[in-house]
């Protein structure tokens, strides 16, 4: 593998007594997008501006292009951000906003004009050159912002929390922008983001943070399928947890059934364990798979696309979700108070300690 | 943003504040303990005596008399001015702020002049009595000018549009829902304004009352034009020490004095606006 | 307060209060134009007090005083006080000592501040003039422009200076072509509150202007008159007076509210 473009090796920050970020190690490709994952708290603002320059770490090195800019100032780093605010100049015009980052580096007017159209056009705010930050929608607010940050062709572009003050709607389609327009400036974006499912859908690889330090690093499809434990299998999307002891290479249940699962092999007899599930993995009435079990309905959610029931089993005090597709709901008018029964296998079983 | 750099945005101001205050006010604390001259002039000779010159029955009274008169002020223009912020603040919202406009306007027109109108209205040949001679009123009115009541008059016009800003702050950011809330419950509009709306708008008032106080006890300008030297109050007493009977000493330490009553008192403002403010946190946990 | 003899009463408080916030002013606006200059009757509609103002050199000499000192503070506290202001926001640490020291010029009793500079000045054998009024009138200036751009900074969106840096500029290039255009507005009507705070003010520039009649400013004059008794030409100047600050302080109003939008 060739030399990374970003490498982080034991970054720590201390704010007084506390810890922000606590040892974090990481290498970032050229060309990648990636997502910093993490409930409030967690480290991951501290964490990117201490790549924007805004902090400095307590210890530990920032390489970009094998260079330690772990001291350098934010304005002498080929990094730039897009700030969460979008901290648009709010007395310059959406160009001279754009036009702004260009002055700094003393390029010749000419050349500032063009880049500047270049960008104003595919943020497609050619049509607004001239307004001022208050006049312009949310979604072109963040589109300047993001178009200042980009003009600069920095070598990592941050983006704080990038689309969490947009509607749900916008959100959706600027996550397809974002990821478009990574990929045809071919410039690597570090998103820091708390939302799970917008980190799934754009990255090619992220980092689930937790009190200051790494818990997973992955692709999206490792993230979701293999969680590293109890907490990030609960952070990103749902699971049906299940109390349950190891029992002779299997496992019992609470109320004495079994499941099986394939075990990791450091269990030991007897050991308190959670078995768990996707809700997307239980499949209805299926009788002959490895896991199978019956509960009552306790409630129901319609989503349009797929339809969650809530079933109340022997097997938790919890109600394990299902969620079945809009095709394998069809047809069945479910009442609350009905039996179902549910199915799953055991190699989408997995397993935590407690 | 290091915090080393604001040091340099801030050292010509803060250069310039100690240059041209702290160092003379240190001065004049100085100055309260040296002796004046046979002659006037100071002589450098530490001593007490002026502190214990202040407490003097003759100056002693001074300050009473002043104190009195502050507090008198400040009590009546808290009055007059809470009733107005409370009526201003109960009118529709969009006409507020210029009703407020109107209401502090006043007060940034020059001291001088808003006293003068006084002088012009209670003078033996003034407003006030011509028109109560042309509405035919007989008989000989007392004297109003030069009196202490003329003082107390100026001071609470000079200072009411302050109040009027302080009490209107606190008023205009009640929760309305609180109001409600509180008649809901079934307190009548008296009893919601004595336990909800009264006490949450303490602030206000002290801050209020400290300014009017603080500002009438040390003032010059009032007693010596409404007041014409019938009587005299410190803000007085301290101008004749410097300018009319040279004893700078005993000025200072007038002025020392003057500024602990000061300094007292805004920390029983802040202790007051802090205790209140401390109880509409815990009611913004609450919701 | 929804039921209408409670809005009556609110309308009688705010009309009695109004009436006496306003009833001198106009007494005094009205004498200025009366033809006699008396309070005793109405001989008619004149604008000679006010002619008579502009032939009197003492008034005119002493308003030219009052310009020179309040231009002349104004513009240092505005310099300096933007500067404390901005200087004092960026900090995150909140020092005590120092919300205490730009505090106090706002507080101190004028007479002890008049005073304390007096002996001061003396003290230094420094020839007090215009100078030294200038001097003591950017003390108490600078700490309210301070707090007119303090209050403006308070809202102020901090991410955008952390953005300039970000693309590239310097501190100061960030001071002069972000946070200073930003503020402006606070600035001027900082500056404009000061000026009308100079114009106005007495006893500070009465202790600090030394003997002699050169660097008398026109609250000096003002009081003097006064003191002489009630002379027609003082409600003309009075009303003159009262309408310049009043012109200041309306337009720097209007400025703080119309700050820029978005923030």
């Amino acid at each position: 593998m060739t030399r990374p473009l970003l490498s982080l090796a034991n970054i720590e920050k201390r704010f007084g007594e506390l810890r922000a970020v606590n040892g974090v190690t990481l290498d970032i490709h050229e060309n990648e997008f990636f997502a910093l994952l993490g409930a409030s708290g967690s480290g991951k603002t501290t964490l990117l501006r201490m790549l924007a320059g805004f902090e400095i770490p307590s210890s530990g090195s920032i390489l970009l292009d094998g260079r330690d800019i772990s001291q350098v100032p934010p304005n002498h780093r080929p990094v730039n951000l897009m700030f969460q605010s979008y901290a648009l100049f709010p007395h310059m015009s959406v160009a001279q906003n754009i036009a702004y980052g260009l002055e700094m580096e003393r390029l010749p007017r000419s050349e500032i004009n063009q880049r500047v159209d270049e960008m104003l056009s595919t943020i497609q705010l050619a049509h607004l050159a001239e307004r001022k930050p208050h006049q312009l929608s949310g979604g072109q607010q963040q589109r300047v912002a993001l178009g200042r940050a980009l003009v600069k062709r920095p070598r990592l572009l941050l983006l704080d929390e990038p689309l969490g003050a947009l509607d749900k709607k916008l959100r959706g389609e600027m996550q397809l922008e974002l990821k478009h327009i990574q990929n045809t400036f071919g410039i690597t974006f570090i998103v820091v983001t708390h939302d799970q499912e917008e980190a799934l859908v754009m990255a090619d690889r992220i980092a689930i943070l937790k009190d200051g330090a790494l818990l997973q690093c992955g692709s999206p499809r490792d993230i979701y399928e293999y969680p590293i434990d109890r907490f990030a299998a609960d952070f990103i999307g749902i699971m049906n947890f299940l109390p349950s002891r190891v029992d002779a290479g299997a496992l019992s249940a609470a109320d004495g059934s079994r499941i099986s699962a394939l075990l990791p092999g450091d269990l030991k007899s007897g050991d308190n364990v959670l078995a768990a599930v996707r809700p997307e993995r239980l499949r209805l009435g299926a009788a002959d798979a490895e896991n199978c079990l019956s509960g009552q309905i306790r409630a129901m959610a319609y989503h349009g696309l797929d339809l969650h029931l809530h079933l109340d089993t022997p097997l938790s005090s919890q109600p394990l979700m299902v969620r079945l597709t809009a095709d394998a709901a069809e047809g069945h008018p479910f009442a609350v108070g009905e039996k179902v029964t549910v199915g799953w296998s055991a190699h989408d079983t997995r397993v935590f300690t407690v | 943003m290091t915090d080393r750099k604001p040091i340099y945005l801030m050292t010509p101001a803060l250069a310039w504040l100690t240059a041209f205050m702290v160092v003379p006010c240190l001065l004049i604390l100085a100055l309260a303990f040296f002796q004046r001259g046979t002659y006037g002039g100071i002589v450098y000779e530490l001593s007490l005596d002026n502190i214990a010159q202040v407490f003097d029955p003759l100056y002693g009274r001074i300050f009473l008399k002043s104190a009195g008169i502050a507090a008198l002020a400040a009590t009546i223009a808290v009055v007059i001015g809470y009733a107005a912020a409370y009526a201003i603040a109960s009118m529709p919202r969009r006409h507020q702020p210029i009703l407020l406009f109107f209401a502090v306007l006043p007060f940034w027109s020059n001291y001088l002049v808003r006293t003068y109108a006084w002088i012009v209205l209670l003078n033996r040949e003034g407003l006030i009595v011509s028109f109560t001679r042309a509405v035919g009123l007989e008989g000989e009115l007392p004297q109003m000018l030069y009196t202490e009541t003329a003082v107390v008059i100026g001071l609470v016009y000079n200072y009411l549009p302050f109040v009027i800003l302080a009490c209107y702050a606190p008023l205009s950011r009640l929760n309305p829902e609180i109001h409600e809330a509180s008649r809901d419950l079934g307190a009548s509009e008296w009893t919601t304004f004595r336990r909800v709306t009264l006490p949450m708008t303490v602030p206000g008032i002290a801050t209020g009352f400290v300014f009017v106080f603080v500002l009438s006890i040390g003032n010059f300008v009032t007693p010596a034009l409404l007041g014409g030297g019938q009587f005299q109050m410190i803000g007085n007493l301290i101008y004749d020490q410097f300018l009319t009977s040279n004893d700078w000493p005993f000025g200072a330490a007038l002025s020392m004095i003057l500024i602990a009553i000061m300094m007292g008192l805004l920390t029983l403002q802040t202790f007051a606006s802090e205790k209140a403010s401390g109880q509409q946190r815990s009611e913004k946990v609450d919701d | 307060m929804t039921n209408r003899s409670s809005l009556r009463l609110m309308l009688l408080i705010l009309s009695a209060t109004f009436a006496f916030l306003y009833i001198p002013i106009s007494v005094l606006f009205a004498l200025s134009f009366n033809a006699s200059g008396l309070p005793t009757a109405w001989t008619g509609f004149s604008t000679h007090w006010y002619a008579a103002l502009i032939t009197n050199s003492d008034i005119l000499g002493a308003a030219l005083n009052t310009l020179i000192v309040a231009a002349a503070s104004t513009f240092s506290a505005t310099l300096l006080g933007t500067l404390l202001a901005i200087g004092v926001e960026i900090r995150r640490r909140r020092g005590h000592f120092l919300e205490t020291l730009i505090f106090a010029p706002m507080i101190i009793p004028d007479i002890v501040l008049a005073i304390a500079l007096l002996s001061f000045f003396s003290m230094l054998d420094l020839r007090m003039g215009l100078h030294t009024i200038i001097i003591s009138h950017t003390v108490f200036n600078l700490a309210f422009v301070c707090a007119v751009v303090r209050a403006r900074l308070k809202n102020f969106d901090w991410s955008i200076v952390e953005a300039s840096s970000d693309l590239g500029a310097t501190t100061s290039i960030t001071l002069r072509r972000v946070i200073l255009p930003v503020l402006m507005p606070a600035v001027v009507s900082g500056a404009l509150l000061a000026f009308t705070l100079s114009i106005d003010e007495f006893i500070i520039a009465y202790f600090t202007a030394g003997p002699g009649r050169n660097s008398i400013t026109l609250p000096m004059q003002i009081f003097s008159m006064i003191r002489f008794g009630v002379t027609p030409e003082i409600n003309a100047l009075a009303v003159l007076v009262m309408t310049l600050s009043v012109v200041a302080l309306a337009i720097s109003q209007r400025l703080n509210r119309g700050r820029l939008p978005g923030q």
